[in-house]
């Protein structure tokens, strides 16, 4: 959960997410390609975590919103996935708790929302946000930069900042940082 | 016939019918015509669909039913327990998609409805499913696939076939006309012809014959007809734009009644 | 809301997700193990106080499971390759120099075993279980991805209870030579694109070592057995824990067949050997 980097932030239309790709095992490497970036109906969540935890959950709420959409004949807003997802965080938490911290993004009728989730089940809505140690070298970088309506490129060349400056400064090489935006037209993958 | 054996849906009579499955099947003949009509690469279903009251919001009074991506159900019968039965269903698709990490086949989901409806038709205190569905999708090879259920519990491939109200005319109907390997247009031709109504501008067989059975027993207008075509790409509803025109090219009852005429 | 199996954890809980072996919600189930829990509060910290699941310390419990071990498993263009010890520790003891620890689920899947060897062999059997009825419900085989998320839901179900399993799963299916890595965490991975490969066991690090220098997709059959043998050999070389009996088998499409099967300390006489040659020309 600690040797992991995830982080997000919206712009003007659309919410920008991008996650390491690294699957270890004690002291080993097992993957350096993994996908921590799932779409859920037309949403993305990024979750990192132990891969058993974070594979198992986010396949149940996976499942569940899809369910939701077939039953309704509607897609899931951002905001009520969000509730339905830290509801689940929160019932589990005191019996059998995921270790899974997330960020959701996600396009609604009022416009692009983000919502930074954690393993406690705490969630806000807010404009930027980071999980593991990788959020102490990014957060920074993210406030200094980051204003209303920013543009796909300008998004973009945050986070490719942002990798660059744990490249330069984590002591833990991370490879494979996938990123994805999601729009009013779906989502999509960026190419960094 | 029935005397006191048809109260209980544990028991059997003297001459082995189980009366409460066989009352289903009744009410699953009293419902409104359903038509499935599988083609070389589409599933075309298509449903009558009543007169809604002027104050009621028809999007609430949905006859055919997604039940997960590539699969689409419509039935006969009541709804209320179709709705019972699809929200199972649903729940088995996503189930199974969570533990094998592919989609069910539409085999798969056809017993998976098949042996929920016959659980309650061997469990005390309970009663059957009153529907008989109508299942269409497309397996994991990409092959269109026609599925029936009754309350009974049975499942049954078609290659076309039809419940519901006037059933029997619109199968009969479909024996004569069905072709095998159908193209979406030869489908889509049958399905409208059997409903007996109009002309696409690119008439489209498979969805012809479905509309031209179900033509055989409803009224020709495009307001009682609802039309769902599955292909390997997804499940598309067919616009009010353009199944009118179409319903009203297929509807041959004036040459019907002058045919009649001119015997007289 | 009806919500579909959430995943529950705590003593005694039904299962996650649907029915245990791929069945369907509300169907009976043979195959559906379910053990009596030791009845105590936690059994997860009673079977880590007296049954010693630590790696490398013998903290002078009572009975020590068997577990230390090499395990690897690599995909190429002929199909995949695995490759594993046949030593069973216990703590410092060496309970035996022959194990199999490649479970033959069924004729075109193959299991490795590392950690404890009981709960691989009985897990890995029971999964057999579950792929022939499904199978014989479905009449057509189960995939590899399929099979290795029935294990992780037997592992998940059980988690935080104590099993101790690192396995790989491997198989040719419908996509392919597939390879998923399956552990008592309920972790599943599936192989890397660029490096399909796994290497897992107390001397795991050791293999990684020689396969990551060696290893490329285009490896012809006999260079690939070789590299797996030779891969083994190294961790047998420098991890106590792993030794005797190298197995090697390799994945076609039409089923796997053992192709290797010989002493470790062959290898050594014959690299030792290769050794002093190219030092003493």
């Amino acid at each position: 959960m600690g040797t992991e980097a995830m982080f997000g932030l919206t712009g003007k239309d659309f919410v920008i997410l991008a996650a390491d790709g690294q699957a270890a095992y004690s002291i080993i490497r097992l993957k350096n390609d993994a996908d921590k970036i799932w779409k859920v109906g037309n949403m993305l969540f990024a979750c990192s975590g132990p891969p058993a935890d974070t594979a198992n959950f986010m396949e149940f709420i996976e499942k569940n919103v899809k369910l939701n959409e077939l039953r309704t004949g509607i897609p899931m807003s951002t905001k009520a996935a969000a509730s339905f997802t830290r509801n689940e965080l929160a019932h589990a938490l005191r019996k059998g708790p995921f270790q899974a911290d997330l960020l959701i993004g996600g396009i609604d009728n009022e416009g692009p929302s983000l919502y930074f989730m954690d393993y406690l089940a705490s969630s806000e809505k807010v404009n930027k946000a980071a999980h593991g140690y990788g959020a102490m070298f990014t957060l920074g970088l993210m406030d200094r930069y980051w204003k209303p309506d920013l543009t796909e490129a300008e998004a973009i060349d945050i986070i490719k900042k942002c990798i660059k400056e744990l490249e330069t400064r984590f002591i833990v090489d991370l490879p494979g940082f996938k990123c994805k935006i999601v729009s009013k037209e779906g989502t999509k993958d960026v190419t960094l | 016939m029935a005397g006191g054996y048809d109260r209980a849906i544990t028991v059997f009579s003297p001459d082995g019918h189980l009366f409460q499955v066989e009352y289903a099947l009744e009410a699953v003949r009293k419902g409104t015509t359903t038509v499935g009509v599988k083609g070389k690469d589409c599933v075309v279903l298509a449903v009558e669909r009543r007169a809604t009251p002027k104050l009621q919001d028809p999007r609430t009074i949905r006859k055919i039913l997604v039940v997960d991506d590539n699969i689409a159900l419509t039935f006969a019968g009541l709804n209320a327990d179709a709705r019972v039965l699809v929200n199972k269903t649903r729940v088995e698709c996503q189930s199974y998609r969570l533990n094998v990490e592919d989609a069910p086949t539409v085999d798969y989901v056809a017993r998976f409805i098949a042996r929920t409806q016959q659980k309650y038709t061997h469990r005390g205190g309970v009663r059957p499913f009153g529907i008989s569905t109508l299942l269409g999708g497309f397996d994991s090879k990409g092959q269109p696939a026609l599925f029936q259920t009754d309350p009974a519990g049975t499942y049954y491939a078609w290659k076309a076939t039809a419940i519901g109200k006037n059933s029997k005319s619109v199968t009969d109907f479909l024996e004569k006309k069905y072709k095998e390997d159908l193209d979406e247009d030869a489908v889509r031709a049958t399905v409208l012809t059997c409903l007996r109504e109009a002309l696409l501008v690119k008439p489209d067989a498979t969805v012809k014959l479905a509309l031209k059975g179900l033509l055989e027993v409803t009224e020709a207008s495009g307001k009682n007809i609802e039309v769902v075509i599955i292909k390997e790409s997804g499940i598309t509803w067919m616009p009010d734009d353009t199944l009118e025109p179409l319903v009203k090219e297929l509807d041959d009852t004036a040459e019907k009644i002058a045919k009649l005429k001119e015997q007289q | 809301m009806d919500l579909l199996g959430a995943p529950k954890r705590g003593m005694f809980r039904d299962f996650a997700g649907t029915g245990a072996a791929g069945l369907p919600n509300g169907c009976d189930s043979i195959s559906e193990a379910r053990f009596a829990l030791p009845a105590v509060q936690d059994p997860a910290t009673f079977v880590e106080t007296h049954f010693s699941p630590g790696t490398y310390e013998d903290n002078g419990k009572r009975v020590k499971f068997s577990k230390g071990t090499t395990t690897l498993a690599f995909k190429f263009k002929g199909g995949v390759i695995v490759s594993v010890d046949s030593r069973a520790s216990q703590g410092s003891y060496i309970g035996s120099q022959t194990v199999k620890k490649v479970i033959e689920i069924n004729p075109y899947l193959l299991g490795t075993m590392a950690g404890g060897a009981a709960d691989c062999l009985f897990w890995e059997r029971n999964l057999g279980m579950q792929c022939r009825i499904f199978e014989l419900r479905n009449k057509e085989r189960i995939s590899v991805a399929a099979a290795s998320k029935l294990l992780a839901n037997t592992m998940n179900s059980y988690k935080g209870m104590g099993l101790s399993m690192g396995t790989m799963i491997t198989g040719w299916d419908k996509k392919g030579p597939q390879l998923y890595y399956v552990d008592n965490d309920g972790t599943r991975l599936k192989a890397d694109e660029n490096k399909p490969y796994f290497c897992v066991g107390s001397g795991g690090t050791f293999a990684y070592g020689v396969l990551d220098t060696n290893w490329s997709f285009d490896l012809s059959d006999e260079e690939a057995i070789e590299l797996g043998k030779r891969a083994i050999y190294h961790a047998t070389y420098r991890d106590a824990y792993s030794g005797g009996v190298n197995n090697v088998y390799h994945v076609q499409e039409n089923g796997w067949v053992q192709v290797y099967s010989d002493d470790t300390y062959k290898s050594h006489d014959k690299y030792s050997a290769e050794r002093e040659a190219a030092a003493n020309p």
